[in-house]
């Protein structure tokens, strides 16, 4: 597989001038700017003030206590004067007021104070437990993954063993054993540390050892960098994000024992001996205790509990966003919806359908037109069966839209190969599967119109033109795979695992005599159906799906860079077969590819794609022979040739363009060699090129310009003979 | 640029290869089954491969997946150790483990520049890292890395340094990942398949570059490939490798216009040729054997078109086809000779028949 170098990032080509000197400042962890992020930031300040703040501004001592004033004073019934008892009265709580914010308790002492005095208690014990649990998990996660073998294998059981302990029922157990520790807050966090670190530990084992592995720390083994070294500098900064999301679970999970021991008494008090400190497990022990619910006096067990619920949201929350900043998608998910609805488009798509937004109207075609179906000896081996024109497909919404398909024309005709190719990031794929509607959003159909002009090779369908970008679900998918197949690079890996090959062919036939025969044009023995995937080669499960791909006879055929990851003998092996299936079945088919060299021995015609772009189209032989644009000039001279003198081949200048930066008039024009001033301002469109069936989009070719000797060599003959020659190198005299 | 320029050693002048594989091998072992009756088996990755890189000439060792090419190229950088055969550093066995004295005379580049560079560190980190380990750069380490910037052809220096991997293309990548391999002027580069994952359009330069760096630095360079017009782009010798095994060893115009292996012969017919005058029919099919069972004799008997009876029953010796040409082939021993060897059947056909017809 090529990688995409038009990567997500500004990319200057490498001889590029733009100097870009002035050093951001980097963010090791950049959280998404989600609503979510920013209201577990302001929960967690918002608390994070008040602990640091708390005791200077909270209006007493917590334990301050003034029993006559802070309490009302309630008589006895049955008691005072009247009774022959002498007067008793109870004390009830104040309810909040100027003087007391949060009221007072019924032993006369202020509640907002002892809120903020455990406030900054609970968090203290929170934060210091998820830092020893961090350091704990940190230290035995990432040298037991890092080291394996026998280390591994050790520090994996201690990690086990404290897994399996329970938390909670430990932490009763040990602050009850010890009465005195529940007093010491170091102690407490200890104690919930030493229960929780090993679940994060293991998370961090397996990341390591899955980073272990990388090459970039061969690298670093390479270039003889110590064992201390590549684990500090350049395992543990990746693993950051998962720390820190692991600190904010423990912190959370922590804080919750804290207030639990507190709720049971076994936090120590603050009037026990030694006395423990405030907080809010220890003011709702409190409230409960003394009828605070029964009382109706809300003001005392509300605030601790409402704190609790507030801090685990802000701490979840906050959670919610790493996670989204570790897995991609969850964030890719997120952002499109949003900016959809910003920019007025419905996502109502379901999966598997490309949504299609702002489209032209279709002027004519009716949806289904009837046609007289043809007997099949008639048929036109050169009839168009797939149309697309002007077809444009972003990805994203608004002003954030990647233009990757612009303005597209392709015409796909029965029995014939028309070859796509271009460099990874120039739109092929997305062209090809958004012309049948495989994209999902947020990639969007922004214009253009595909008809399928549908005539089954076998079968009762009726013959019709369906508008594909109109049709319905149900539509598509009757016509989809039994039609319109696709066969993908990463196919190999699109077999069920657990059910053998068979299993899933009978799914798709009703029947296994059909799928031996079918399985045999692949050039597979019929037992191979008892196989399961993983027994067979990557090129053994690529016709397994090229098999299911033509078992119901497609009109079409996608293959979308279907040999990119098998070795070139299977790949030689599986395009002699699917052109001898070519010409059995008679579909047309698509096939993408960024190897021009492949494609020119294979594809009728050939179409060359750059930055979502259509730039050349012509027969195959003259296109390779003759080609009139200078990319595909020069990706021509991107492979050196098997035969002949060794000379020095230049290739193409810079790399491919980012599609969220493009050059402005022809996007090839910083590395074309015969740029024109023309080329730097005007984007020029594929037309047709002196009467000849190629077209091209090229400046140099629209008559203001001489057109250089390279592009100008005569058109092949059109019989095969043209395939003898040879192009012409790069210094060649 | 020249290509090809360097020429092979002669007998005359002997030339002490700087870094030499001999009869390498190494297996691997593979969990088969699962739970409690899980049991080992032996994966042969590599068989007895001897081979040699000279100062200032691209080697290329060209296979299929799993021929055990990457294998023999982390044997060379001592990133694992053989189970048999040894490793010379300039003729001298060279030290066991892997001393930083070592790092700093071979050096590695990976396939893959997406996953080969530290995403959390610049540029410069990649770059000063080697320098600082192996005290190259006493002083000026900015100056260093504006010179190995500069060696690949990243320009300007100081606008690259200050950038992070995912801020560059795949062959800014690759370029920076052979920067760090330069860091420490090795006199071996051990490049494993440098530019199949980048696109098709920037991989000529980066093959340009290492073609410039073995000839202004007297470079010996190991490319590993599975791409065989690229190995006779760049290299001067072509090894090709076929199920753990070395199968022919020549020059590599004289590998790719006359191949001596009916394996070559495979790889060379099924190779994309827009040259070609018509499509190739491939005179072999399937798929290279399992390495936990190989082939007796030849590994490559059960695909090869033109086998023998010797073939299934003995390992084929290395024979010279020409000066400096060798082929592991039953078809280039002497019919006599392979008599002796077969133990009464007789040789039919001749190496040169069976060849002509496939030329």
């Amino acid at each position: 597989m090529t990688i995409n170098s038009t990567s997500l990032a500004g990319i200057p080509p490498v001889a590029g001038p733009t100097a870009e000197l002035v050093l951001r400042p980097t963010r090791v962890l950049r959280l998404p700017r989600s609503p979510k992020v920013i209201a577990g930031l302001v929960i967690l300040g918002v608390f994070g003030v008040l602990a640091i703040i708390g005791r200077w501004i909270a209006p007493y001592s917590p334990n301050a206590t003034d029993q006559q004033n802070w309490v009302r004073h309630v008589l006895v019934p049955g008691t005072g004067a009247g009774t022959g008892f002498p007067a008793s009265y109870y004390p009830l709580p104040l309810p909040p007021s100027a003087a007391h914010w949060l009221g007072t308790t019924v032993f006369a002492q202020d509640v907002s104070s002892q809120l903020l005095a455990a406030t900054q208690a609970t968090m203290f014990v929170g934060l210091l437990a998820a830092a020893i649990a961090t350091v704990l998990s940190v230290l035995f996660g990432v040298t037991a993954g890092y080291l394996g073998g026998g280390t591994d294998e050790g520090l994996s059981l201690v990690a086990n063993v404290f897994l399996a302990i329970p938390g909670l029922p430990l932490l009763i157990v040990l602050a009850d054993y010890m009465p005195s520790a529940g007093s010491s807050v170091l102690l407490v966090a200890a104690i919930i540390a030493v229960t929780t670190w090993a679940y994060t530990s293991r998370t961090l084992r397996a990341q390591t050892l899955s980073l272990r592995n990388r090459d970039f720390v061969e690298a670093a083994r390479v270039s003889g960098e110590s064992r201390v070294r590549i684990i500090l500098v350049e395992v543990l900064p990746n693993l950051i994000p998962i720390v820190a999301a692991s600190f904010l679970f423990t912190a959370l999970s922590a804080m919750g024992a804290y207030v639990a021991i507190a709720f049971l008494g076994l936090a120590g008090s603050p009037t026990s001996s030694p006395p423990g400190l405030w907080n809010w497990g220890e003011m709702l022990r409190e409230g409960f205790a003394n009828n605070a619910v029964r009382g109706g006096w809300w003001w005392w067990w509300a605030p601790p509990g409402i704190c609790i619920a507030l801090l685990g949201t802000g701490l979840a929350l906050l959670n919610f966003g790493i996670d989204e900043f570790i897995n991609p998608r969850l964030r890719a998910a997120g952002l499109s919806r949003r900016t959809a609805k910003k920019a007025g488009i419905s996502l109502r798509s379901t999966l598997g359908m490309t949504p299609v937004a702002h489209r032209r109207a279709v002027a004519i075609m009716p949806q289904v037109t009837a046609m007289r179906p043809e007997p099949s000896s008639v048929r036109n081996a050169a009839e168009p069966v797939l149309t697309i024109r002007g077809l444009s497909v972003d990805y994203g919404y608004g002003d954030q839209a990647v233009h990757a398909v612009v303005d597209c024309d392709l015409v796909l005709r029965r029995g014939k190969v028309l070859g796509l190719a271009g460099e990874s990031g120039s739109g092929k794929t997305t062209l090809a599967l958004a012309a049948i509607r495989l994209l999902r959003a947020p990639a969007v159909i922004t214009g253009g119109e595909v008809l399928f002009h549908s005539k089954p090779i076998s079968g009762e369908e009726p013959a019709g033109t369906i508008d594909m970008l109109s049709a319905t679900e149900e539509q598509l998918r009757a016509i989809r795979w039994s039609e319109i197949a696709v066969v993908l690079q990463s196919s190999l890996n699109a077999l069920n695992p657990v059910i053998t090959i068979g299993a899933q062919f009978d799914d798709l036939l009703r029947g296994l005599a059909r799928a031996g025969e079918v399985l045999g044009m692949v050039g597979m023995n019929a037992e191979r159906l008892r196989s399961h995937a993983h027994e067979l080669s990557g090129g053994m499960r690529q016709r397994a799906m090229i098999a299911m791909a033509i078992a119901l006879e497609p009109q079409v055929m996608i293959l979308d860079e279907p040999t990119t990851a098998l070795d070139v003998v299977t790949q030689r092996e599986i395009l002699e077969e699917l052109i001898g299936l070519r010409d059995r079945i008679g579909f047309a088919t698509l096939f993408i590819t960024h190897d021009l060299s492949l494609l020119v021995e294979l594809a009728d015609e050939i179409a060359v794609m750059y930055a979502g772009r259509l730039m050349e189209r012509a027969p195959a032989t003259s296109l390779f022979h003759a080609p009139r644009l200078p990319y595909t000039y020069g990706l021509l001279h991107c492979f050196p040739p098997l035969h002949g003198a060794r000379l020095a081949m230049e290739g193409l200048k810079g790399s491919p363009p980012d599609l969220r930066d493009l050059p402005s008039g022809c996007a090839f024009h910083p590395r074309c060699a015969w740029a024109m001033p023309r080329c730097h301002q005007d984007v020029p469109t594929l037309a047709p090129l002196d009467g000849s069936a190629r077209e091209v989009a090229c400046w140099l070719h629209r008559g203001e310009a001489n057109v250089p000797a390279e592009l100008a060599r005569p058109d092949p003959l059109p019989s095969g003979s043209g395939r003898s020659g040879s192009i012409a190198r790069v210094g060649e005299p | 640029m020249k290509l090809g320029a360097a020429q092979t050693p002669t007998a005359s002048t002997p030339v002490i290869p700087v870094l030499e594989g001999r009869e390498l091998t190494k297996s691997f072992w593979v969990k088969q089954g699962r739970g409690l009756l899980a049991g080992k088996a032996r994966v042969h990755a590599v068989e007895s491969v001897s081979i040699r890189l000279d100062p200032g000439r691209v080697t290329a060792l060209v296979g299929e997946s799993g021929a055990g090419k990457t294998t023999v190229g982390r044997l060379l950088a001592k990133i694992i150790k053989p189970d048999g055969g040894e490793v010379l550093l300039d003729g001298r066995p060279a030290p066991p483990g892997r001393p930083r004295a070592y790092a700093a005379q071979v050096q590695m580049v990976f396939q893959d520049p997406f996953a080969s560079l530290n995403p959390v560190h610049r540029v410069r980190h990649h770059l000063v890292r080697p320098l600082q380990i192996h005290h190259m750069a006493s002083g000026d380490l900015e100056a260093a890395v504006d010179e190995l910037l500069r060696r690949v052809a990243l320009k300007p220096p100081a606008h690259f340094a200050a950038k992070f991997p995912h801020e560059l293309s795949g062959g800014q990548r690759q370029r920076v990942a052979i920067a760090r391999g330069l860091a420490v002027r090795p006199r071996v580069l051990i490049a494993d398949e440098p530019v199949s994952m980048l696109d098709v359009s920037i991989r000529l330069g980066v093959l340009n570059l290492l073609a410039d760096l073995r000839d202004r630095e007297n470079l010996a360079i190991l490319y590993v490939t599975h791409d065989i017009a690229s190995a006779r782009y760049l290299a001067d010798t072509i090894m090709v490798m076929y199920a753990g095994q070395l199968v022919e060893a020549a020059p590599s115009v004289s590998l790719t216009d006359r191949p001596a292996h009916p394996y070559t012969q495979l790889l060379l017919a099924a190779a994309p040729d827009p040259d070609r005058a018509e499509r190739p029919a491939l005179a072999a099919h399937g798929a290279p054997p399992s390495l936990l069972a190989p082939p007796s004799g030849c590994r490559f008997h059960p695909r090869c078109p033109y086998v023998m009876e010797i073939c299934k029953r003995q390992v084929p010796p290395s024979v010279a086809v020409a000066s400096d040409h060798s082929a592991a082939c039953w078809l280039h021993v002497d019919p006599n000779e392979r008599r002796v060897n077969e133990t009464g059947l007789p040789a039919t056909t001749t190496a040169r028949d069976l060849l002509d017809q496939r030329n």
